[in-house]
């Protein structure tokens, strides 16, 4: 080796130490020094309120679940619908048109509501958060089960009743859990 | 003594379980696809925070291999073997894994859960290895593995301590769900030292799902079969004794009835993993041990963990959609391209040196 290439040798060993330094002291001060850390940033966006959802949620639908509890399904349902076009994309609605729609004998209508409900908010069936309703989604779908079976064997044609079948099936497997 | 494979098996089966049990979800105690998923989501290629989070046993796999290999002197940095084509292979195989819900590690574990929709993915996959055999037989290979410099090899243990800091300190940069299957996880130290104990074995007796089918249909050769069915038996027996066998065809988590698309994403993963020569948790391991190759098939099995959450292609509960049957056949098309050209140019190749011999 000439001198001129060990002095490229040493000049490049010199300014990538200074690198490694700077570069560490820059991400340890971000890290664990500045008040805007990484840590703190990267929590914001992903918490779910839920303790919020539940509050807000338990406001509007106060009427709808004291009728429900006193098993006024069809003026329940009144109500139900007039919040629905007040707060069009709430989740919890189809989960008390599902509730209503079961209470009014009508299962096909009530999976296929709590089908969506589980739909447009997983959480729902997510055993590891407070939304979770997979309990009495399973019961429900355990009902159907023997009702829709055999209503098949009645009408094994009734496409209606098959839909039915999947869509109990669908919840089954979303309550089950599993990397999805 | 029984061999390293079974050994590996037995400790992968298990583990796996137990992984379940102490938070990871259901049958996914070990799933390479779905965790390159998390990763994917967690580094930001995709933005389902649902599927988003650094799953240790990822980093532990490749470090366990590394580790081992160093120890016993097997680390040897190899690379040069068709790198783009692995590439896709990689993405391909993310692609019929997602397709079925599981790599060929969680295909065992749901049926030890007892999920029978995987029947049908087992018959695709031993289909697609059988398929792959056939055309290693008559000449499909991909040029030989040439030495190269070794900072190639340290790429990627590096990177799993990256991805280990990135666990620890969580910067911006890195998104963790915490709701779903992101928030549904083992403890860190406990994922960490099964990931490491795992990659290490894997790395000793070169345990590989499809690699075990595909030697015994190549050479009758059972040792890694041995350690497939030692995987499976160790899960279903610590499934049983745990409560966690539940059999049945509707009902299973993650899983859906269109057999025919999981059969045929299946055939995929098998073809295309018998042809970069590992199933995608060998890939990990062979990453690991110095194989630039193996490393550059993760890279696209990574790509392939983000794009199929991007492109809908990942079949849910409610089955596969349109994208997922599309990538599917896409992926078929490419391997049997890959399988056609290289028969034709080995075959080619073959004839011009033995007319070279003669003319000699």
């Amino acid at each position: 080796m000439n001198k001129k290439s060990v002095l490229l040798d040493r000049v490049t060993w010199g300014v990538l130490i200074v690198l490694v330094i700077c570069t560490t002291s820059m991400l340890l001060q971000k890290q664990f020094f500045s008040r805007n850390s990484g840590l703190e940033q990267a929590k914001k966006p992903q918490g779910k309120n839920y303790q919020q959802i539940i509050s807000r949620n338990s406001t509007i639908y106060q009427q709808v679940f004291t009728l429900h509890g006193r098993r006024k399904f069809s003026l329940a349902m009144e109500k139900l619908r007039a919040i629905q076009k007040s707060h069009p994309n709430n989740p919890l609605s189809l989960v008390f048109q599902a509730q209503l729609e079961y209470g009014l004998g009508n299962l096909i209508p009530a999976l296929h509501s709590y089908r969506q409900a589980v739909d447009l908010e997983p959480d729902y069936v997510d055993k590891n958060t407070p939304l979770f309703i997979g309990n009495s989604i399973m019961a429900l779908i355990n009902e159907a089960k023997t009702i829709l079976g055999r209503e098949r064997r009645l009408k094994p044609d009734d496409t209606r009743i098959k839909l039915a079948i999947e869509e109990a099936r669908y919840l089954q497997r979303r309550i089950a859990g599993g990397c999805e | 003594m029984p061999d390293t494979a079974v050994l590996t098996g037995i400790v992968m089966g298990a583990g796996a379980v137990l992984l379940s049990m102490a938070g990871n979800p259901v049958h996914s105690g070990i799933c390479i696809s779905c965790f390159l998923e998390n990763l994917a989501g967690a580094l930001q290629f995709h933005d389902n925070l649902r599927m988003s989070y650094v799953r240790p046993e990822l980093p532990g796999f490749l470090l366990g291999s590394f580790f081992m290999a160093v120890r016993t002197r097997r680390f040897q940095v190899t690379g040069g073997s068709s790198p783009l084509i692995r590439f896709f292979l990689g993405f391909f195989m993310i692609v019929g894994c997602a397709v079925f819900i599981g790599c060929p590690v969680k295909l065992l574990l749901r049926l030890a859960g007892g999920d029978l929709t995987g029947i049908a993915a087992l018959a695709g996959l031993v289909f697609g290895i059988s398929l792959a055999g056939r055309y290693i037989r008559q000449g499909v290979r991909f040029e030989p593995e040439q030495k190269i410099a070794a900072i190639n090899g340290s790429i990627m243990p590096i990177l799993a301590l990256v991805l280990l800091i990135f666990l620890l300190l969580r910067p911006a940069v890195v998104h963790m769900g915490m709701n779903g299957p992101a928030a549904a996880h083992a403890p860190v130290m406990l994922s960490l030292c099964l990931g490491l104990l795992i990659g290490s074995m894997a790395q000793r007796s070169g345990f590989c799902i499809t690699g075990g089918l595909r030697n015994y249909f190549l050479f009758r050769e059972k040792t890694l079969l041995y350690g497939v069915a030692a995987c499976f038996l160790a899960a279903l027996i610590v499934s049983l004794c745990t409560g966690r066998f539940t059999p049945g065809l509707y009902g299973q988590p993650a899983s859906h009835l269109q057999h025919g698309w999981t059969f045929l994403a299946m055939t995929l993963v098998g073809l295309a993993a018998v042809l970069v020569d590992g199933c995608p948790f060998r890939q990990v391991i062979k990453a690991g041990q110095g194989d630039v190759d193996a490393a550059v098939t993760c890279f696209g099995m990574l790509t392939g963990g983000a794009l199929v959450i991007n492109w809908q292609i990942r079949a849910t509960s409610a089955g596969v959609g349109f994208n997922g049957r599309i990538a599917v056949l896409t992926g078929l098309i490419f391997c049997l391209v890959v399988v056609l050209f290289f028969r034709r140019n080995n075959t080619h190749n073959t004839a011009q040196e033995s007319g070279d011999r003669k003319g000699a």
